[in-house]
């Protein structure tokens, strides 16, 4: 194959890579939302503790399949905690502060991790079995990314099949979209919300420790995937998962096509595209309410 | 008392204190949206940052600018671009304005991160001349003296603090909070809401560029993530929730709560950032208006 569609193809599959765990992110973001009306600022927190644990966790056991393992567990039953203890208590105030809470909540992860693993970047090794580089028709590419969209891929599977075909399923998907009324139901929205907000954040965590060896472990982590996964619910449309992963997708083709044309104002690309959707259409592409 | 205050404390504080003044005048232009007229935005800073860079650009390519003039035209650059805005915002409040406000905000910081030419990248632009201010034939004050620059920024934000609480006491005031109570009704009434609601975010704008541009001045230097990245805009949302949304002091009371803790704080720990996400989850849990509502409930206990 000649070059330019060697770098074609590779860039696609980077920018598959980084749209699928974005998607990841994004999803436990707009689950959140959708049901619950809170925008969690501390959600790209969440997913950067997971890579954290990652890190740690490796080097405790010295083996990458327990930490995919317990690390998401970790995030989600931490995500569950704050949701029980923190945001319960202050839903009747509203959306403002509930945000200003969450907000509260990335600043103190963010200082915690400073605290206990400084500043520098940390390095996860991925197990020996991914550890290389597959030759598929010509050219090189490392297997651990093949890996990270199979594995986001597998996980988005059991999700639509727990979302469309149980009946926990069937109550979150009618808890997104009127609460009001499956609480009137007599279902308990409370407990619900604790699950879906622990659940998110779970999801948040297997993103976080799948991509720790690609991108490695440090406190900026959160920032440009927090972004990204905020532009993406928002353009996407607050709550709706299709949307989310549509514009995971064209926000991941974006990015990696994006440092390949115009190296220097690729960051802006996302962000223009934003403000045209946004300024077209107000509540993104599927959102249908405030 | 204020104009006793460099004769009292030394050069450190009376700067500390226009640091003070500037985040005041930025946090009270930001509540004008979100306190008077419930409309809340995560990208206030690209009004402050724009004022800042615009007063440090003209100072650095116009020789021989007043003070005066370059303090116009941060107003006037932060006016310019809420003119532009303003259209498209007016139409949209809750969740859209706020995203709006982050997409375009974000969109500024990337572009003045990344137009180095102009902005200079992430180090901004600094060591621009600071003018005196020049009554021609009569006075000229050298602005560069701490002592010099804390009289004129406290006229010139003073000026501004007094012109914004003049304007919620009139009836216009009173129109901003009958639409964040009820736009509909304010419609219904005759008011045009979306107009009014571009004229409050003009205003908003611009005074966020007064604070932003004496902030250049006052430091001399003005850099995207100084005064136009995510973390300003956010910074103006706490100090509004800490000090209180509800009444006009409550940013005032939040700078000076913010401006406080960061002296105290950056001096003896190193987790701030800690500290600060402490005190915002307790302040909201417990004291939910804020220390305006604080300074509300002892003042009913008290007197009655």
């Amino acid at each position: 194959m000649d070059p330019t569609t060697v770098m074609y193809i590779t860039q696609g599959m980077h920018g598959l890579a980084y749209g699928m765990v974005l998607f990841l992110v994004a999803s436990g973001l707009t689950l959140i939302f959708g049901m619950m009306g809170i925008l969690n600022i501390a959600h790209a927190a969440f997913f950067m503790l997971a890579a954290y644990f990652a890190y740690q966790i490796t080097i405790w056991t010295g083996n990458f399949w327990m930490a995919l393992l317990i690390g998401p567990i970790l995030t989600g039953i931490l995500g569950a905690l704050v949701e029980r203890y923190l945001l319960r208590k202050i839903h009747s105030l509203g959306h403002v502060a509930e945000l200003i809470v969450t907000t509260g909540v990335m600043f103190v992860i963010l200082g915690a991790v400073k605290f206990f693993w400084g500043t520098e970047f940390l390095y996860v090794t991925p197990p020996k079995v991914l550890n290389w580089s597959a030759n598929i028709l010509g050219m090189t590419y490392p297997v651990y990314r093949l890996f990270v969209i199979f594995i986001t891929a597998i996980v988005l599977a059991v999700m639509a099949l727990i979302l469309f075909k149980t009946r926990l399923g069937m109550v979150v998907r009618a808890a997104v979209s009127n609460p009001a009324m499956v609480n009137a139901l007599g279902i308990n929205v409370p407990l619900l919300f604790m699950f879906v907000f622990g659940f998110g954040s779970f999801l948040a965590g297997i993103a976080g420790v799948t991509i720790a060896p690609v991108l490695s472990v440090f406190p900026g982590l959160a920032d440009q995937m927090g972004m990204d996964a905020f532009i993406v619910v928002v353009v996407g449309g607050l709550g709706s998962l299709a949307g989310a992963f549509l514009v995971a997708m064209v926000i991941g083709l974006i990015s990696s096509f994006g440092v390949q044309f115009l190296s220097q104002m690729a960051p802006l690309l996302a962000f223009a595209f934003m403000a045209i959707v946004l300024v077209i259409k107000p509540m993104g592409f599927f959102g249908e309410r405030e | 008392m204020l104009a006793l205050l460099p004769h009292i404390v030394g050069v450190y504080f009376v700067n500390v204190f226009v640091h003070f003044a500037i985040f005041a005048l930025y946090a009270v232009s930001f509540n004008l949206l979100l306190g008077y007229t419930g409309l809340f935005s995560f990208g206030h800073a690209m009004f402050f940052g724009v004022g800042g860079f615009a007063t440090a650009l003209a100072l650095v390519h116009i020789k021989g600018l007043p003070i005066l003039a370059a303090l116009f035209l941060g107003f006037f650059a932060s006016v310019v671009l809420a003119l532009v805005l303003c259209p498209i915002m007016a139409r949209v409040s809750g969740t859209a304005f706020a995203m709006l406000h982050l997409a375009f905000s974000m969109l500024i910081y990337t572009l003045a991160l990344k137009l180095r030419n102009i902005t200079n990248g992430e180090d901004g632009i600094s060591g621009f001349p600071i003018p005196p201010l020049n009554i021609p034939g009569v006075i000229s004050f050298d602005m560069k003296d701490s002592t010099n620059f804390y009289y004129f920024a406290m006229v010139v934000i003073g000026l501004s603090l007094w012109f914004l609480w003049f304007l919620t006491k009139t009836p216009f005031g009173q129109l901003m909070v009958s639409i964040r109570d009820n736009a509909k009704r304010v419609a219904y009434m005759g008011f045009k809401v979306p107009q009014t609601k571009a004229l409050i975010y003009v205003i908003s704008g611009g005074f966020a560029g007064i604070a932003g541009s004496v902030l250049a001045l006052f430091q001399n230097v003005i850099a995207p993530d100084l005064a136009l990245g995510p973390g300003t805009s956010f910074q103006v949302i706490l100090i509004t929730m800490v000090g209180g949304v509800g009444s006009f002091f409550g940013p005032i009371w939040g700078s000076a709560i913010f401006t406080i803790l960061h002296e105290f704080t950056s001096r003896y720990i190193k987790e701030v950032e800690m500290l600060m996400g402490a005190i915002l989850i307790v302040v909201m849990l417990y004291f939910p208006r804020g220390f305006a509502g604080v300074l509300e409930l002892i003042r009913k206990k008290v007197f009655g």
